[in-house]
């Protein structure tokens, strides 16, 4: 570590009780309410699920650190924990559970330690395992059940509006949509809880409102200019889908989106755009994970593009 | 001046040996690589016609089955049994080229998907044989519906799970293969 | 012994894929078989000492300002000549390769010998090298083709390993898996290097 580029200004310092873990203890104050909610829709799969996703995820960190890297254990800082919940979130309940502890293992190993562990990850990793299960598993990860005891096998909104499968059933209230009593992954169908958590994690200062309410407002206007100035319609592509649980708690890590408040909304808006794009255009009917990685490769340039300018420097001789 | 005549002459030197070497290469595999190209083309329309032991193409336009794109004479020891109808219908990503063979009374022969970018592990299922050998035996005189799951009717196929679409363009593409199939025939 | 030094130079102090990096095209788009992956590793090799013979037979009278169209057309040539033999004799192989026989010409480890090594020595350790450098990159071709092929299919030599009730990790055949695979390879690699050295 080149300490000696950093500088420190002369006291007195504010000091701050923010800790990595307090953070990460709020997220999972934020998650739970969707969480039970998912548990509620889904049955004791979604239990199962979560549990391994995140024994899985912290396990890895554990052993990574201790036996390949030789470093300090921090699996206390519940950092891991986070990105369990957060696979859990992202995968079907009926997603066999080695597929689930796979994508835990892929999310912290690779994607998390390999890169450097908390703080250097390019991507989210929870969103790199998704891709990275989805690509492996598509059947498993897109066997979606309805809500309720007997798991029937049913389409997303999503996967309704966009004619991906025959619609023998038909498209699902505003409401339920909204509570989250559709089909989908464990934790992305209830946007009214994980509203309710993403508001105490901004209440609390974890997270900007500017990444949320860009993406979610980019998604919001432009599906309503693209499917020809019908609000139902828009309301259905803001509510439906992963969009409250990407935009809420996946867009906002901390290290792998933008540091700049400026650069934050443009993230927010290029997630939007891109969500559109592929719901609109693409062959999946949705697009919300992807989007978000793509943004985060996209991270680095836009911190560049948006540092703010120093004043009282010496100006450059040309 | 005498540079240049010297690199422009090395370069045609060696532009000539290497032309010469090529010639060479292309006398002698010039008829091997025809001859491979007609068995492939061949045994690909084998895989949907077994009985049949020679193809030839012939001119096809229809407005009935415009996603036909190519119809070949099925023929067994010169004579007639059916044709083979190679189809490009719209998939999940992209077109599926589907090759059809049918014989002389509108039973299918086989089905085989060509080329198509499905998804790995979804729609590229359509691939297999499993999929596939449902057509087998259908009659051209009623159109191949698509089915969820559950027992197939007479006219039916099951789809593979969790690729309606690809299974579909599949069964466009027999579809299409048995309208330009009446046409040929005149049934 | 210096003779044995160059062919062995190729296989592994500078193996063209994993040490020097070259040639990336062909290692991550072809190594989704391991038989793709030998098979492209064959056409490498043969075009390598075609190549690296001929360029160090040539080399006194070839002229420095025309040296890299010579190159050009000298590995064009027996690149055309794999492919038409491909065609003509396997072509399953040729289904497997597809357009990456002709893109073997723009392949940077045959160029590179070419100038670095055949361009400045004599016809005998030309070949060696040729060998050596064609040997190591079908090695990392093998490699990365089987890791890929075993989690990515279940199968190694289009064999099924595990029998029907795995699920193969799809992404690792397809261009993703390709980057992973190649990057823990080669981050093996410098692992196992780093070690001898200290």
């Amino acid at each position: 570590m080149e300490l000696g580029r950093f500088l420190v200004s002369p006291a007195p310092h504010i000091r701050s009780g923010e800790s990595t873990q307090r953070i990460m203890l709020d997220v999972i104050i934020a998650l739970l309410p969707a969480m039970i909610a998912g548990v509620w829709f889904f049955g004791i799969n979604a239990i199962l699920v979560t549990a391994v996703a995140v024994v899985a995820a912290v396990a890895s960190e554990a052993v990574m650190q201790k036996y390949v890297l030789k470093r300090p254990v921090t699996v206390s800082d519940l950092s891991a924990a986070v990105t369990g919940i957060l696979i859990a979130f992202n995968v079907p309940a009926t997603l066999p559970l080695w597929m689930v502890a796979l994508g835990s293992i892929f999310a912290i190993v690779i994607v998390k330690q390999c890169f450097g562990g908390l703080g250097n990850n390019f991507i989210n990793p929870a969103l790199a395992a998704r891709a990275f299960l989805l690509t492996s598993f598509a059947g498993d990860m897109t066997n979606w059940v309805a809500p309720g005891a007997d798991a029937v096998a049913a389409a997303t909104p999503l996967g309704l509006v966009k004619g991906a499968e025959a619609a023998t059933q038909a498209l699902p209230s505003l409401m339920d949509l909204f509570i989250g009593n559709v089909p989908g992954c464990i934790g992305e169908t209830s946007a009214a809880l994980l509203l309710l958590g993403g508001l105490y994690l901004v209440y609390r200062g974890v997270i900007s409102i500017r990444i949320p309410a860009s993406f979610i407002a980019t998604v919001a206007v432009l599906t309503f200019l693209m499917g020809g100035f019908d609000a139902s319609l828009a309301a259905y592509h803001v509510f439906a889908g992963g969009l409250f649980l990407g935009a809420i708690f996946m867009a906002t890590d901390y290290s792998s989106s933008p540091m700049t408040p400026m650069g934050q909304i443009i993230m927010g808006i290029g997630c939007g755009l891109i969500t559109v794009v592929i719901r609109f255009f693409g062959a999946l009917p949705e697009g919300v994970s992807y989007s978000i990685l793509l943004m985060n490769v996209a991270t680095p340039l836009i911190d560049k593009f948006t540092i703010p300018k120093k004043f009282g420097g010496v100006k450059k001789s040309a | 001046m005498r540079d240049y005549i010297r690199l422009a002459g090395t370069l045609a030197i060696v532009c000539i040996v290497a032309a010469a070497l090529l010639g060479l290469t292309n006398i002698i595999t010039a008829d091997k690589i025809v001859e491979q190209t007609v068995k492939a083309n061949t045994e690909a329309r084998r895989a949907v016609f077994m009985a049949a032991n020679s193809f030839d193409q012939i001119e096809f336009a229809n407005e009935a089955a415009p996603l036909v794109a190519e119809v070949y004479e099925a023929k067994q020891d010169g004579s007639l049994i059916g044709y083979v109808f190679k189809s490009a219908t719209k998939g999940y990503a992209g077109t599926v080229e589907i090759m059809v063979g049918i014989d002389m009374n509108g039973v299918v022969q086989g089905v085989k998907v060509g080329n198509n970018n499905e998804t790995p592990g979804l729609g590229k299922k359509a691939e297999e044989a499993v999929f596939q050998q449902q057509f087998s035996g259908k009659l051209s005189s009623a159109q191949v519906a698509v089915v969820k799951n559950g027992t197939p009717k007479e006219n039916e196929v099951v789809a593979i799970a969790g690729a309606t679409i690809t299974s579909k363009a599949v069964a466009d593409g027999v579809n299409q293969a048995m309208a330009a199939f009446k046409q040929l025939a005149g049934k | 012994m210096k003779l044995w030094k160059t062919f062995f130079n190729g296989i592994i102090v500078e193996n063209p894929a994993l040490r020097l990096v070259l040639g990336m095209c062909p290692l991550l788009a072809v190594t989704t078989s391991i038989q793709a992956g030998i098979g492209m590793g064959a056409a490498v090799i043969f075009v390598l000492l075609g190549s690296n013979l001929f360029i160090s037979l040539i080399k006194k009278i070839v002229p420095g300002e025309v040296r890299i169209p010579i190159y050009i057309v000298v590995i064009a040539t027996f690149v055309t000549m794999v492919q038409l033999f491909v065609k003509a004799f396997a072509p399953v192989l040729d289904k497997q390769l597809g357009i990456f026989i002709p893109l073997i010409v723009v392949n940077c480890v045959i160029l590179a010998r070419a100038e670095a090594f055949a361009s400045k020595n004599k016809a005998v350790p030309s070949i060696l090298d040729g060998l050596g450098m064609g040997l190591g990159f079908t090695l990392a071709l093998v490699i990365v083709s089987s890791i890929r092929e075993i989690l990515g299919a279940g199968t190694f030599f289009g064999i099924s390993l595990f029998g029907e009730a795995y699920k193969p990790l799809l992404i690792m055949i397809l261009p993703p898996g390709g980057f992973m695979v190649l990057g823990f390879t080669i981050a093996a690699v410098n692992k196992l290097t780093e070690k001898k050295k200290s």
